[in-house]
């Protein structure tokens, strides 16, 4: 399957390990930019960056609250990721890697006795 | 993705029920294809590592039926039913996947087969009967893949939050 742009990618988006930590912290709740960044020891505008890059790719969402916004966590955007650990698709790719392997060696045993 | 063409649908209808699988297979196409034919290619590579599988009965032409058992590295048992619905070597096959014959859960399966230098690049578009099937056949995968631990930890993980954050 065509991989959409890295910037709308949740298994882009996952990769970084301080946004995988925001993803832990917003399980707890939701947050503001200034606890998250104060929690994680990151800048604010660091924080926002990652926000940001997770908001596009469905895994956070905010809203406002009075004057402050608040970040949290929606899960529906790592459905991705739960397929492909474990599902429909992670069976075909371990069975396409199987028969990646069997045919090469049918082709290795052709070469050999042709 | 970009528009295949004048007439053809801007994105596919069946978006949210079906599964796209792509992969590039190191061999020359007719092999390829080929492993798909015979019971004894396809008892070789069927499943994940560690599956193995019982024929009870095999017959590769279109009507045709494979019948047969999954065997997962825990001792689980799957029945299996297959029936082919069109075979156009060595580029298309498609079939239809339920547990038995008349499964009113049976999902239907497109491969394609496209050469790709002198590898082969297989294309395998699953369409399920509805959306809530195609949700279910993941759950399905996910539990024959139960015994395997690998990724478990996160995969625990991402199921507890999808259920949490599903819920609204």
């Amino acid at each position: 399957m065509a991989r959409a742009a890295t910037t709308s990618d949740v298994f882009n988006a996952i990769a970084e390990h301080q946004r995988r930590e925001i993803l832990v912290l917003l399980r707890a709740g939701e947050g503001s930019v200034t606890e998250l960044a104060q929690e994680l020891g990151m800048t604010q505008p660091g924080a926002s960056k990652h926000l940001r890059v997770l908001r596009e790719v469905g895994l956070v969402r905010d809203r406002k609250l009075g004057k402050q916004r608040l970040y949290g966590l929606d899960a529906c955007g790592l459905r991705p990721v739960h397929e492909w650990t474990g599902g429909f698709e992670r069976f075909w790719n371990e069975s396409f890697d199987r028969l990646d392997e069997y045919v090469q060696d049918l082709e290795q045993q052709g070469r050999r006795s042709s | 993705m970009s528009a295949t063409g004048r007439g053809a649908p801007a994105q596919s209808p069946a978006a949210d029920r079906e599964i796209v699988i792509s992969r590039v297979i190191s061999a020359p196409r007719e092999l390829v294809f080929e492993a798909f034919t015979e019971v004894r290619h396809l008892s070789q590579w069927w499943g994940p590592e560690g599956f193995t599988t019982t024929t009870r009965a095999f017959e590769f032409q279109v009507g045709g039926t494979w019948d047969f058992v999954m065997h997962g590295p825990d001792g689980t048992d799957y029945q299996e039913w297959i029936s082919w619905t069109e075979i156009a070597p060595p580029e298309r096959i498609a079939l239809v996947h339920g547990e038995s014959c008349g499964d009113p859960n049976a999902f239907e399966s497109v491969l394609t087969f496209a050469p790709d230098g002198a590898k082969t690049r297989i294309e395998m578009r699953t369409v399920f009967p509805t959306k809530e099937l195609r949700d279910e056949a993941v759950e399905k995968y996910h539990a024959i893949e139960g015994g395997q631990q690998t990724l478990s930890n996160l995969d625990a993980y991402v199921t507890e939050i999808d259920r949490n954050g599903g819920e609204d």
